[in-house]
């Protein structure tokens, strides 16, 4: 290892008391739930889809944004996930703003506004293309214009995820209308991430 | 409700402002200089400027009673501005940071100040008779990040901070020789230098933006950039507080708060306008806007054909929407009492972005 | 198609509402600094939480605010090859010229074709919601000018094609 470079080392990432380590779990509050495993998430999925099913899509929402595992692990994490985007498809057009009144009331109705739309934001970033398409954006200097960098792409399907999006998109629109800006601006804030 | 007092100074963001105890002078700090404003009339003339910083200055605050002004920018430095015959003189304070300086208040006694900063300490200064200098003593413990805001209490040794590491803290500043010995309250009995009395975190986290104590001191609310208002009530030293109530609001974030009485809270900020919170112990509610909108709604008249095919030969569109309708056109940055008794404040003043001066009636 | 790009367009000028609340801010780690933090990206706490939006994989958003800047990536739509050609072109101009364009970045980010970078001095100088309005136009426009030059491009190649073609006819 006699080839260091030191002149590359970051030598803030060594000192604890620079800026760069600032202990970001200082940010999670006291009262964070306890993490929940995949197959807790699972449950709450089955339990929630039955509710789905049973024709009750306000409870089923309910349940499902107050069970976000907020301290759970990415595994967890990408289960519900799933579990909320299905619920949000699964409800109708036209009953959109009288269940989100109805979730968004009550007891702790704020927070499960601000977590659906952690959902929402999430379940939008989770757009990534398909399969493993190589990008054409490894090009290494952007002044090599020509054909050359116009590689294979996914092109064909022309909005693949086109359709969840725009129920989550729906979404969006209708819960910024009932939580107001604030509730997006808590979603930046919130480190307890969904 | 009374139209508001509108002064628009200049083109610039006021970064903080401050009024004398009469009333009659102003101070705001404009980029690297601090103007002096003198009330001639129903308006405010420029009369004198402070220069001295050479940076960006975060923050300016006039003693009520000795007229002294301190002054602190991103330079690292803060000043004590006294006025003599030949103008205002500064004296530098011996800070002792080497990150900016970001916020400061004196504190009811006058004695000291407090200098918040980038280098996560607060600096508690005061005039040491020997040296004939101000020096500080440093509040460092448990700050993990920059300082934003800082507020005292009534006594003049508790201290509240706000921070960008999303905590809001109270803090004692005692400093012996200088302070009386305060009355045993709820933050705590004995109170040597830095220790801490609360330390709060909201849920949602967000950066403090704006702290203040309660007119009794006996509560402290802060702002953070979640967009919401929290009110801390104390119980008793070591203890956890007897109410933590969480105002969780649909607006932008609010960046400055004060008191008004025991059960009023206005607060401002990015959606700039003044907002009024009401409770007590039991809870808090958002209870609307102090803006008038009324009756601008009534000013949009119609406009005419032969008017809006000028403007559209003009600007090419109709209607120039560049104008908010609220009176402050930019973000409010500071919020302070204007005439206040016995803790209720029955005007108020706000700064911001927009260059402009504006004073309300609560 | 279109009528999903009104909610689209609708839920970027929310989110850009809610980040661009930002305020002056001296670096905390390098002395009598001051420059926009998403980009220096020296301290954690001083960022938050990204937000993304998207119409379909193709149409993204990503909105990365921090205490005194924020930074704004368009993936523009690309349906074919040409379209990509287009594209890249375009920002190409555009990001060439950042100097006089002032919220312009010069580099896009790592899987967008064009990013801005807004930070506390520009809402100081202009008009937030006039910024916002800025971007939302900017998406609207691109997506037709783009339109409109592969129309133009296929009625050229047609137009070439066919007197080529002439003599043989």
């Amino acid at each position: 290892m006699s080839q260091i470079n030191y002149r590359t080392i970051n030598i803030d990432a060594l000192d604890p008391e620079s800026s760069t380590n600032f202990p970001m779990e200082s940010l999670l509050p006291a009262t964070l739930p306890q993490p929940a495993s995949a197959s807790d998430a699972a449950n709450a999925a089955t339990q929630v889809r039955q509710m789905l099913r049973g024709g009750d899509p306000e409870g089923a929402l309910r349940t499902v944004l107050d069970t976000a595992p907020l301290g759970g692990d990415d595994r967890a994490k990408e289960v519900h996930l799933a579990t909320v985007i299905d619920v949000l498809q699964g409800i109708r057009q036209g009953e959109m703003t009288r269940i989100l009144e109805g979730v968004c009331s009550g007891d702790g109705g704020a927070e499960r506004a601000d977590c659906l739309m952690k959902y929402l934001y999430k379940g939008m970033s989770s757009a990534t293309p398909s399969s493993g398409a190589p990008t054409p954006k490894n090009v290494v200097s952007p002044q090599n214009t020509g054909f050359s960098q116009i590689q294979a792409r996914n092109l064909a399907e022309g909005g693949g995820g086109g359709q969840q999006m725009s129920v989550l998109l729906s979404w969006h629109e209708r819960l910024v209308e009932i939580a107001g800006t604030g509730s997006i601006v808590r979603v930046m804030t919130d480190r307890r991430t969904v | 409700m009374a139209t508001p007092q509108v002064h628009h100074l200049f083109h610039a963001p006021i970064a903080d402002h401050s009024f004398s105890s009469d009333k009659k002078t102003l101070a705001v700090a404009r980029e690297n200089n601090v103007e002096l404003y003198q009330q001639s009339g129903n308006k405010f003339a420029l009369s004198d400027e402070l220069k001295g910083h050479e940076k960006t200055v975060t923050s300016v605050d006039i003693a009520p009673n000795s007229g002294r002004i301190v002054t602190c920018s991103q330079d690292r430095n803060a000043y004590v501005w006294e006025k003599t015959p030949t103008g205002w003189k500064p004296t530098l304070v011996l800070l002792r940071i080497n990150r900016a300086a970001t916020f400061v208040r004196w504190s009811p006694s006058e004695q000291k100040f407090a200098v918040g900063s980038g280098a996560r300490v607060i600096a508690v200064c005061y005039f040491e008779e020997e040296n004939d200098w101000w020096i500080s003593k440093h509040i460092k413990k448990p700050i993990r990040s920059t300082i934003t805001t800082l507020a005292w209490h009534p006594n003049s040794v508790l201290l509240a901070a706000g921070s960008t590491d999303s905590h809001a803290r109270v803090f004692s500043s005692f400093i012996k020789g200088i302070d009386t010995r305060p009355e045993p309250s709820a933050w705590g009995e004995r109170l040597p230098f830095n220790t801490i009395c609360g330390e709060y975190l909201n849920d949602t986290a967000g950066w403090i933006q704006g702290v203040a104590f309660s007119p009794s001191g006996n509560a402290l609310a802060f702002t953070g950039h979640d967009s919401s208002v929290t009110v801390v009530y104390p119980s008793a030293p070591e203890q956890p507080p007897r109410a933590m109530l969480n105002i969780a609001t649909r607006l932008l974030p609010l960046n400055s708060l004060i008191w008004n009485g025991e059960t009023e809270i206005i607060a401002a900020g990015h959606d700039c306008e003044p907002f009024r919170f009401r409770g007590d112990e039991n809870g808090w509610q958002l209870a609307g806007s102090l803006e008038n909108k009324a009756g601008q709604a009534g000013g949009a008249r119609e406009e005419s054909a032969l008017n809006m095919f000028r403007q559209m030969d003009l600007k090419g569109q109709a209607q120039a929407d560049t104008k908010l309708k609220s009176t402050h056109q930019n973000t409010v940055h500071t919020i302070r009492a204007h005439d206040e008794a016995n803790g209720v404040a029955s005007s108020f003043s706000t700064s911001g972005v927009d260059g402009r001066v504006v004073i309300w009636t609560a | 198609m279109s009528q999903s790009l009104r909610p689209y367009l609708q839920a970027v000028r929310s989110s850009l509402t809610a980040a661009l609340t930002i305020s002056n801010f001296a670096s905390q780690t390098s002395e009598r600094h001051n420059c926009p933090e998403i980009e220096a990206n020296s301290s954690p706490e001083i960022l938050l939480n990204p937000l993304h939006i998207s119409r379909n994989e193709n149409e993204k958003v990503k909105i990365e605010p921090s205490y005194n800047s924020v930074r704004i990536s368009i993936r523009i739509k690309q349906a074919d090859e040409i379209e990509h050609i287009l594209v890249h072109k375009f920002t190409r101009f555009l990001t060439q010229r950042a100097e006089s364009f002032f919220i312009l970045r010069r580099k896009p980010v790592e899987g967008y074709d064009i990013s801005f970078l807004i930070t506390n001095f520009h809402t100081e100088k202009m008009l937030t919601h006039k910024l916002i309005d800025f971007v939302i136009e900017f998406m609207e426009e691109v997506d037709k000018e783009i339109s409109e030059m592969k129309l133009f491009l296929n009625a050229r190649a047609r137009f070439v094609a066919e007197s080529f073609l002439t003599p043989f006819d």
